[in-house]
């Protein structure tokens, strides 16, 4: 799987393995938790740099951001107190929908992120919640937007600069707000077919402050719904919203056909995940249909 | 029964170098000087080879041997492992100049390291001339359809012109009269899938010459006799030159019913005079092993109002692949353990089992039956429906019942007429009901799927069978010796392919003995050491190698009770064993310990305490199952989650009810995958899709149901202690009990595998809803 690999090192802290980056012109890879990487077998992989001992593991929760460190695993969100408390455990859930018990182990944020699929379900949730991440390079450390990241940054190569951490900004707290996480898989370890976020405010009456939607394995990049956040904002929550939202879903995403689903399929299920996780940040914020 | 070793939950008895991770498998162990052999796999579906250089790969330093069609025996044979002259047809080579899907045998190499092998397999250089190739099986018979077995000397094709590998027609009554009886006819078609084992240990084999020269063959196999005899006639050497070890195997389901490596693995350890392993990896193992015979099933059933079944007529179209393996054997099955579950008098089985340009075939686990109950049993519920019967009913009725006769199986033999089945343990009826119980069935097919929501819940049924053993043909040996301490020696042909089947044959020995499990040291699978056994496969283990074992330990018993006779002064009649020791069954008691009458006959009577027994059973006596499911159906995404999955399981007495049970759930577990996810998908170019977990999904931990195992024992005269068998039964029922809950739930019938999300919303969008029982009737 690694014939060619000569040399596995295990960096201590970041500049170090900036250090070793930069020495392998572009013949090492950065390992985390390996999940994707060792599926990939890459064979043209000369080195290999563990990232998980270069103090990238840690969860740090203040004020205004909760910062996450890339080497974090998968089960740690999903444990984590401070995950749990923000946007009602969002993460955590979706955290928890990623393959197996052996898997989320293993499994780093920051693997999820950089190795670009567009099926990553740690991608949607952090796209909603407004999330950047911090990555290194020669140059020094740039933040950026994570759409960016997955955007122009992510296609220019910055899959080789290091990941350093996510940053999350606190989520409004006050009034009735709801989150939630969708997936379909084809079973129940599976990668997404589709996934989706969203977030959700209610006022008093019922009626939608502002609506956040991302969505997953529909695109060739996890994205935000813009369009559709608009069209909710300012309208009551009720059936004939959700119908509308539905149909402007299906008009975003330009799914793929290939041997897990046809287009039409994941067309149609992008509006039913998306429809489930817009009721369900109602239901989070008092109201059911 | 009165028993104190059969019929209890013990641990297996090579259960702890399992779990402790000894070295139990065949890539356990590492020899001195061991090759790495690789098999380069044909790119085309259907290609001549016109040229093929060698010469480079051979170049390559620590490459050892490249093989090709050139350098070796051509013997024509069969992989199939089948008691002798198998049934398959010869149509096989150990390498050939012609290629007849992507993934066969093009060439084979043995180098120093994995790595070396598939540089050097890279470094082969082949000019194929790219022949038509024919990947749909309702093409294959066509004229001018390319003929993929076109070379002479294969024989037992049944038209090769048409690609047709096998061809059956039985008939038992008169089908045609039958439907005339009818008052109704019911008919519809059916499709399955081509399904892989998916075993965890993949096939492997070490093979290497020892100090005599002879050829040894470390392997994870079913079928080590099988294999000796085919892997000699392959090589041309005498079988006595062979010795096949069968060390702890990792799972088989069927796929290692099949000489598969060993005779490639051989010639490379032949021609470099050094140990020599193969290891298919996961990826070769989905599309260069085995798999379930694909089918198109047309059945057709005329009941009367009351709906007794009168008349059956099961048509079959199955592909075989590129080769035969199982090809008669397996679609036999399909009609011979189907359609005699309903006692209607006239019964018609039609097959054609046709070559394609597509990964080959074999035996897997219910061999031929999950595609035959699959269409029987989901037409059944069709017809109890429009009848306005509960399907529970509806079996009732028409289920064979203890004392009947199955004349089916009379004329559907393992390649030629076989024995007529009859029916003497049944607990078919006493499965239904606790089946039913264990789902809550009544209750459900009244309340669901009432339930407001896009998620419907709706519950089905069905019911199959299986045979123990194949009639007439299954055969085993057993020999048992007596060691100083009063333990004893059980040499078996069996083959535990983790199955446990060295447990319940101790089990069996240690009952028949009056001595305790670990007084049994069992050695198995070895062609050297232990005597002849045509292997694991047709549920015939426990019965077969089992009845094989209770009467080897009958005679040593005698030999044993004759010891202790004179030491006690009593005559023999008055003589029992229990507890490891033998005892008077008359006052004044007294007793020796069965170490001091080893002693005894050791040291003072100069005797060794050993015999052998050999046995085979005329008939092969039915375990029955019934199955039933609660699904949920998402009619949003097509999603079908099984609730609750209840099995109920007629095995005879289970020797090891426990290792019964495990049987069932891993069966099962193999049946909800068939039944909702499982498929090898092939491009249009015949290269496989999905041949890794991602993409082939399997069952896992996350996507089970809640299982309810229930073990309806009987007791089989013609079985050890009654048992008959129960390791491939519960596969059968799954797919149609699961298809039957979901017409519950939603009304529409889904009629081929496996029923995916897309296809379950595919269906809802496209079928009306079934109307009522009484209006459908009406409108037939
Ligand atoms: C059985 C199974 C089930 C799975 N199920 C899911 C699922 O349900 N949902 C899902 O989203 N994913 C799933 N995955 C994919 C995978 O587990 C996740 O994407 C995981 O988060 C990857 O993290 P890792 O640490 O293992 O990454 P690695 O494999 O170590 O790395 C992945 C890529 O990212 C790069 N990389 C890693 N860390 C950094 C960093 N800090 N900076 C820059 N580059 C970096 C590596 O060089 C590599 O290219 C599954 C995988 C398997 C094997």
């Amino acid at each position: 799987m690694f014939d060619r690999v000569e040399a596995f090192y295990r960096p201590e802290s970041v500049p170090e393995v900036l250090r070793l980056l930069q020495r392998s012109k572009g013949q090492a890879r950065m390992v985390a938790g390996g999940t994707d990487l060792v599926v990939e077998g890459d064979r043209s992989v000369r080195f290999l740099i563990d990232l998980t001992r270069a103090g990238l593991t840690y969860i740090r929760s203040r004020d205004t951001t909760c910062v996450i460190g890339a080497t974090t695993t998968l089960a740690d969100l999903e444990e984590s107190t401070a995950i749990h408390a923000l946007a009602g455990g969002l993460l955590s859930r979706a955290a928890a929908a990623c393959g197996s018990v052996q898997n989320r182990n293993l499994a780093t944020l920051g693997g999820n992120l950089a190795h670009g699929s567009p099926a990553a379900d740690m991608a949607t949730p952090l796209l909603a919640l407004d999330a950047s991440v911090v990555v290194a390079d020669g140059e020094g450390r740039h933040k950026m937007p994570l759409a960016e990241y997955f955007g122009r940054a992510w296609q220019n190569g910055a899959s080789h600069a290091l990941l350093i951490e996510v940053r999350v900004p606190m989520p409004p707290q006050n009034g009735r707000c709801g989150w939630s996480f969708q997936k379909f898989g084809r079973t129940e370890v599976d990668l997404s077919l589709v996934n989706a976020a969203a977030g959700l405010q209610l006022d008093a009456r019922g009626r939608v402050k502002w609506a956040r939607l991302a969505l997953g394995a529909v695109a060739a990049a996890p994205f935000r719904a813009l369009p559709v956040e608009s069209l909710m904002a300012g309208r009551e929550f009720d059936h004939s919203l959700l119908a509308e939202a539905g149909e402007e879903v299906m008009r975003e995403v330009q799914p793929i056909a290939d041997l897990r689903a046809s287009e039409e399929f994941r067309r149609e299920l992008s509006r039913v995940v998306a429809g489930r996780a817009l009721e369900e940040c109602a239901a989070r914020a008092g109201c059911s249909l | 029964m009165n028993t104190t070793v059969v019929g209890k939950n013990l641990r297996k008895v090579d259960g702890f170098k399992l779990v402790t991770g000894g070295a139990a498998f065949t890539d356990d162990v590492l020899l001195p000087g061991m090759l790495y052999g690789k098999i380069l796999p044909s790119p085309y579906a259907h290609a001549r080879i016109k040229r093929i250089d060698t010469s480079k790969a051979k170049a390559l330093p620590g490459v050892h041997a490249v093989l090709t069609y050139k350098d070796v025996p051509r013997v024509p044979h069969t992989t199939a492992g089948q008691a002798w002259p198998e049934p398959s047809p010869y149509d096989t080579y150990l390498l050939d100049s012609k290629v007849r899907f992507v993934g066969d045998r093009v060439a084979a190499v043995a180098a120093e390291s994995r790595a070396l092998a598939e540089q050097a397999l890279r470094l082969i250089d082949v000019d194929y001339e790219v022949l038509p190739a024919v990947l749909d099986m309702e093409a294959a018979m066509d004229a001018g359809a390319p003929v993929i077995h076109d070379e002479p000397d294969s024989t037992k094709i049944f038209d090769r012109e048409h690609n047709i590998a096998a061809h059956i027609r039985r008939e038992i009554g008169n089908v045609d009269d039958g439907f005339r009886e009818a008052d109704f006819i019911f008919e519809r078609e059916y499709r399955t899938q081509r399904q892989q084992h998916c075993m965890l240990e993949p096939h492997v084999t070490i093979c290497w010459l020892d100090g005599d020269g002879r050829l040894m063959i470390r392997t994870s196999t079913q079928v080590p006799y099988h294999c000796r005899r085919q892997v000699a006639m392959i090589l041309q050497i005498p079988v006595s030159r062979v010795r096949v070890i069968k060390p702890r195997i990792g799972g088989g389901f069927g796929g290692k019913q099949e000489m598969l490596l060993e005779d490639i693995c051989s010639a490379l350890a032949l021609a470099t005079r050094r140990p020599v392993k193969i290891e298919y990896t996961r990826e070769e193992e989905f599309y260069m092993a085995r798999s379930r015979h694909p089918q198109i099933l047309r059945m057709k059933m005329g009941v009367k109002r009351d709906g007794t079944v009168v008349a059956s007529h099961l048509q079959v179209l199955a592909t075989t692949g590129a080769y035969g393996s199982h090809a008669s054997t397996v679609q036999g099955n399909t009609g011979s353990k189907v359609l005699p579950l309903y006692r209607a008098p006239h019964l018609r089985f039609e097959c054609d089992v046709v070559y394609t340009n597509t990964p080959v075939a074999g035996a897997f686990r219910g061999y031929g039956c999950p595609q035959g109950f699959f269409a029987q049993e989901s037409l059944a519920d069709e017809i109890a429906y429009k009848l306005g019967m509960d399907p529970v009913e509806f079996h009732r009725k028409n289920a064979i019942r203890l004392g009947d006769v199955d004349k089916l199986s009379a004329q559907l033999g393992e390649g030629k007429e076989g024995l007529p089945r009859v029916i003497r343990s049944c607990g078919l009826p006493e499965c239904v009901k606790r089946g039913a119980a264990a789902i809550d069935w009544d209750r459900k097919r009244q309340s669901l799927p009432a339930r407001a929501g896009f998620v419907k819940h709706g519950v089905g049924m069905s019911c199959t069978m299986q045979g123990s053993g194949i009639a007439g043909i299954d055969w085993a040996a057993s020999f048992l010796k007596m060691n100083e301490d009063g333990s004893f020696f059980l040499q078996v042909g069996a083959s535990d392919v983790g199955a446990g089947a060295d447990t319940v044959l101790a089990q069996i020995a240690a009952e028949t003995l009056g001595v305790s499990l670990g007084k049994i040291i069992v050695t198995s699978g070895d062609t050297d050491f232990t005597p002849f056994d045509t292997g694991a496969y047709a549920s015939s283990t426990t019965i077969i190698s089992g009845g094989a074992v209770k009467k080897a330990a009958e005679k040593v018993r005698a030999q044993v009770l004759g010891v202790a006779a004179k030491m006690l002064a009593v005559p023999v009649e008055n003589l029992a064993c229990a507890k490891d020791e033998v005892f008077t069954t008359t006052k004044p008691r007294k007793s020796v310990s069965m170490a001091e009458v080893a002693l005894q006959a050791l040291y003072q009577e100069k005797l060794q305490i050993m015999d052998g027994a050999s046995h085979y059973n005329t008939d092969s006596p039915p375990p029955f199952c019934a199955t039933f499911a609660e699904v949920a159906v998402d009619t949003q995404t097509g999603r079908v989650r099984v609730v609750h999955l209840a099995t109920a399981v007629d095995p005879g007495v289970a020797i090891n009810p426990m290792q019964a049970e495990g049987q069932v759930e891993g069966a099962v577990t193999q049946g909800l995958g068939f039944a909702l996810s499982e498929e090898l998908m092939l491009n249009h170019t015949g290269w496989p899709m999905n041949p890794n977990f991602l993409d082939y999904k399997i069952f896992s931990a996350k996507d089970m149901p809640k299982l309810t195992t229930i073990l309806v024992e009987t007791e089989e005269p013609l079985g050890p202690y009654g048992a008959k068998s129960v390791s491939e039964v519960p596969i059968n029922g799954v797919a149609p009990a699961i298809a039957n809950a979901i017409f519950h739930a939603v009304g529409v019938r889904i009629r081929k595998l496996p029923i995916r999300p897309e296809d379950m919303l595919r269906a809802l969008y496209e079928q009306q809803p079934e109307l009522k029982p009484e209006e459908a009737l009406v409108t037939q």
